[in-house]
């Protein structure tokens, strides 16, 4: 799945975003639609943020690995300011949340949630991943389960 | 937990002098460097010291060591260093250089100011647009760092526990009428319920008054042997024990809950290295750059069980001055903390409790003060406290 783009490049799709040496496999997965979290070859746990060896039992043996993207909302706000960014809509107000992703306890990642309102994107609601455009470049964001596909990925109603 | 109890720096290290600015809630006309100096020379004159005095100094990012040091035209140090916000990474490095001999007379100090990364209103000022210091979320709104972070983790406090705002607002009202007797404080007018219920909403559940307020200023502190401040003309105050804590998920998403942060590693250690706690406090300052941060500590140090901050809130509330007085008796941030006073990476937290165990805190002095705790920081990589006491 490594996509054939520089890192040079790769910093150009994705402005802003903490890309170095232990990450990059993480963004160059999000242009196909792929997320990544890192997993450890010797003893198969996940970590959060990716970094160079297993905080668990310190392998270097490090596999950027698909999640299945399903989870529990744990943490949710809505934002009424925060930075300018094409196709953010603080007015009404952004949801961000962060998910507790099925594969391990404790294992999280933050988004947004589309195709909600936001009366529905609270603490426990189950979701799913799907990909949303910004300046042209996907980006994962998640969506409630029960409410399949109703709009455009990056429509935030 | 395990946390050592080995401190052999307890009581050895003394705070023998501390000064501020004072703090004003606009841009104000003035440089960085300027609010840092001003609260330097004061902390200086209080301890009856000269720049020749000085061999060491510590202070946050900005002015920096060297650029204090010129300014103030300190002839010779042996040891600096800036580590980061907040303010017991400066405490703590002081006591540290003092103890081991890095340096005899450490001037210590944090200077707030108005930026873009804590206030929006920065941008007028053309001279301040350079300090971006984003962190990790650089124009991103789906990452929860910092202040975002917190408001994260404030949905997951209601969420467990069945709070309300009200649990939230209860710590701004406290701080504000303590505000209300500190004539360095930027915010003191009068704030009811209905009026923090009605503030603006930023980032939900938490609205403006749930956070501190961007303020120009500074606080500086003299850090010298306990031995040699018991010569300097005011009441030494003791740092019975400093700590920083830390878990090994230390990150906002990452953290595992809200009993199992930094604060708790704080607690556990500040308990084993100092010889008293709340039981024996008396005056305490949560930091309070959200309000639920300070709910959390609360909690964390024993005053109340998880989720029961804003009930022991209620239950110590004196309606007279409507503010809490834990048993009636013990205040809690009595200079307005950072959400009225100003938003000082916790060295208001603690000039102020300096001052209060010398006697200099004017209108707001708690009788016969003699220990006092705070607890600094927030959750994730900040959590930190320490326990102060005056002498025998
Ligand atoms: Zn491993």
């Amino acid at each position: 799945m490594a996509v054939d783009i520089s890192d040079e490049d790769l910093l150009a799709r994705y402005p802003g975003y903490a890309i170095d040496h232990d990450t990059r496999a993480r963004y160059r997965g999000w242009l196909e639609h792929v997320m990544l979290f890192d997993r450890c070859a010797t003893c198969a746990t996940w970590h959060e943020p990716p970094g160079p060896i297993c905080p668990t039992c310190w392998s270097t043996d490090i596999e950027p690995t698909p999640i299945a993207g399903t989870g529990t909302i744990h943490l949710a706000i809505t934002l009424r300011q925060g930075p300018p960014v094409e196709g953010v809509d603080y007015s009404t107000p952004y949801p961000v949340v962060v998910v507790e992703l099925d594969e391990q306890p404790d294992l999280r990642m933050s988004g947004t949630v589309v195709g909600a309102d936001n009366s529905e994107i609270v603490i426990g609601r189950r979701v799913h991943l799907d990909w949303a455009l910004r300046r042209g470049a996907p980006f994962p964001v998640f969506r409630l389960d029960d409410q399949h596909g109703a709009d455009q990925p990056g429509a935030s109603s | 937990m395990s946390v050592s109890s080995r401190n052999p720096a307890k009581d050895q290290v003394a705070i023998a002098a501390a000064a501020t600015t004072g703090f004003t809630a606009t841009n104000t006309d003035r440089s960085q460097l300027s609010y840092a100096v001003q609260a330097c020379v004061a902390a200086l004159r209080a301890a009856g010291l000269t720049a020749a005095d000085v061999d060491g100094i510590i202070g946050s990012s900005a002015p920096t060591a060297p650029e204090l040091q010129g300014a103030l035209g300190i002839p010779v140090v042996t040891y600096f260093a800036n580590p980061p916000i907040p303010f017991v990474n400066q405490l703590s490095t002081a006591v540290a250089a003092v103890h081991s001999g890095l340096c005899n007379v450490a001037l210590v100090y944090h200077a707030s100011y108005r930026l873009p990364w804590n206030t929006g209103s920065a941008w007028k000022d053309p001279f301040r647009r350079g300090g971006l210091a984003g962190g990790a979320s650089a124009g991103i709104p789906e990452s929860v760092f910092g202040s975002v972070g917190y408001t994260a983790w404030a949905s997951r406090y209601l969420y467990e526990f069945g709070g309300t705002k009200e649990d939230f607002g209860l710590v701004a009202i406290n701080d504000r009428s303590n505000a209300a007797g500190n004539p360095g404080a930027a915010m003191r007018e009068p704030l009811t319920m209905e009026g923090y219920l009605a503030a603006r909403m930023i980032r939900d559940p938490l609205c403006m008054l749930d956070m501190d307020v961007a303020v120009d200023g500074g606080d500086a502190f003299v850090v010298t042997t306990t031995e040699r401040a018991r010569d300097m003309p005011l009441k030494p105050v003791l740092i019975n024990a400093v700590t920083l804590g830390m878990t090994g998920k230390p990150s906002e998403t990452q953290t595992p809950s809200l009993r199992e942060h930094g604060q708790q590693v704080v607690v556990e250690s500040l308990k084993a290295r100092g010889d008293f706690w709340i039981d024996d406090c008396d005056v305490y300052f949560p930091y309070d750059g959200f309000t639920i941060i300070t709910l959390n500590w609360f909690e964390n140090a024993g005053y109340c069980g998880p989720g029961e901050a804003g009930d022991f809130l209620r239950q110590h509330w004196d309606h007279a001055t409507n503010r809490v007085l834990i048993d009636g008796r013990v205040p809690v941030n009595p200079h307005g903390g950072s959400l009225s006073e100003g938003a000082s990476q916790g060295s208001g937290h603690f000039r102020e409790a300096v001052h209060q165990l010398q006697g200099l805190a004017g209108e707001r002095q708690v009788a016969g003060a003699q220990r006092a705790i705070v607890t600094a920081g927030g959750f994730f990589f900040n959590a930190q406290g320490a326990t102060l006491r005056t002498d025998g």
